[in-house]
């Protein structure tokens, strides 16, 4: 038998070698559970808004966010609040949210949904993306589950702050005319 | 574990707890955490931190008792670490571009928190012009305090995660990574800790996106001395987050693992070098 020992530093080469791109992925909460967060106890109703070009443009440029906003992930309590579910998409990190706004357009709350991390240039890209889109916590993907608690240098979320106040114009542009639904 | 994440204290606050535990629970504690936001956040204009900035040298302000606590841990540990950690380092942060500039100090001779006296123990005064900046040390008291309200809500294990001020609390021991400051994606095992803080400080995330160090020497007599550089990750250990979020400061100052102020703390000294 040969007594093999790995040499350390071959060791941490292979690993730096096939470390994957994607430095951490968390899931934290699913958007059903964002909404029980954010409006406990009330009935949501889906809202889509078709986002005109015109509306694009102009929160791309009162929010600095180029990543164009998806109009699909909207909800309305039956007391005119509102739920809006968005992502910011930076250089290094993809961060779903939820904000949830009252009827006045006021912000009740905001919670992370997800947080994707990378140093590649992947995150940029939709393909790339799209691999997280329905996953959850307890998804089979295990992404880092082992690896909940890092100390490091803060990390800042003016990205995030950007990506709130797009929201704050979705609802100053669109939302506060949108009539509620009589049933 | 239920892991809840909200943007707050200018960066992203995790709490988890266990299975069991409340959904409320997390809520008091992050409401917490915005309240001590909205008391000592220098971003805000109408602050009490920024009061304090603009008023404490006229006169005697009334502050809130968790302020009061703050201030109280910042002298603290100031004395004992020779003025190493200061927080009266606010104007070198706005000059840097790191801080929104409120109030004009220009003209002045700016003192620091040694200069912050209690008359009772909410009410302060300052014998020169002040420009306070708490937030490391107010991300440590908030992290405590999101504990101490989980604790006292029934809640038996838990992490509060505050961009890298951690700590972690009940029974079972809990494995922590830390970024290896040469390439902070890879993530280092150090071990695990139980009832017990851990903060970090280093400059990766600064150098990546082209900033200017926020690691200031209080104690600088030159201008090229101000800004702290370094690679190296400097983390400390202590009971409370509070005292090891202001002792980092200490720690990557002085690059001393054995500053006598850490025994005095109860707190240990991490340093990767590079």
């Amino acid at each position: 038998m040969i007594d093999w020992k790995p040499n350390p530093y071959a060791v941490a080469g292979l690993a730096m070698l096939t470390a994957p791109i994607l430095a951490q992925a968390k899931i934290y909460i699913s958007s059903e559970q964002a909404q029980q967060i954010l409006f406990p106890n009330k009935a949501m109703s889906k809202s889509p808004i078709i986002i005109s070009d015109d509306l694009q443009e102009r929160m791309r440029t009162a929010s600095s966010i180029r990543h164009p906003f998806q109009g699909d992930r909207i909800w309305r309590s039956a007391d005119g609040g509102w739920l809006v579910i968005d992502e910011v998409v930076g250089k290094h990190e993809m961060i779903t949210y939820a904000v949830a706004l009252n009827a006045r357009g006021s912000i009740l709350g905001i919670e992370i949904l997800e947080y994707v991390e990378s140093y590649g240039y992947e995150v940029g890209d939709p393909q790339w993306r799209k691999q997280f889109v329905g996953k959850t916590v307890n998804d089979p993907i295990k992404l880092n589950q082992d690896i909940q608690n890092i100390g490091g240098a803060t990390l800042s979320c003016k990205h995030l702050t950007d990506g709130v106040k797009r929201v704050t114009v979705l609802y100053d542009l669109a939302l506060k005319s949108t009539p509620i639904k009589s049933k | 574990m239920i892991t809840r994440c909200k943007p707050l204290l200018g960066t992203f606050v995790e709490i988890s707890v266990d299975q069991g535990a409340r959904q409320t629970a997390i809520d008091y504690a992050f409401k917490a955490i915005e309240q001590i936001q909205g008391l000592m956040g220098f971003h805000n204009p109408s602050s009490e931190l920024n009061y304090i900035n603009r008023y404490a040298h006229h006169k005697a302000v009334d502050i809130h008792p968790w302020t009061a606590q703050v201030l109280h841990t910042a002298k603290e540990v100031n004395r004992y670490s020779r003025g190493l950690f200061n927080c009266g380092i606010g104007h070198r942060l706005v000059a840097a571009g790191l801080l929104p500039r409120h109030i004009d100090f220009t003209n002045h001779s700016l003192g620091g928190i040694e200069d912050i006296c209690f008359l009772t123990p909410e009410l302060i005064t300052s014998s020169r012009p002040v420009c306070l900046d708490l937030g490391g040390i107010a991300k440590g008291f908030a992290v405590d305090m999101a504990v101490k309200i989980l604790v006292s809500e029934g809640v038996s294990a838990g992490i509060v995660n505050a961009g890298g001020d951690l700590r972690v609390f009940g029974d079972t021991p809990t494995p922590i990574h830390i970024r290896n400051p040469k390439n902070p994606v890879e993530l280092l095992k150090i071990g695990s800790i139980q009832n017990a803080a851990l903060a970090t400080s280093c400059l990766y995330f600064a150098k990546r996106d082209q900033q200017a160090s926020h690691l200031i020497n209080p104690l600088a007599l030159e201008e090229s001395e101000i800004h702290v550089d370094s690679t190296d990750s400097y983390s400390i250990l202590a009971k409370e987050c509070v005292y090891a979020d202001a002792l980092t400061k200490v720690l990557a100052i002085s690059k001393q693992s054995n500053h006598p102020c850490f025994a005095k703390f109860s707190a240990q000294a991490i340093r990767i070098a590079l």
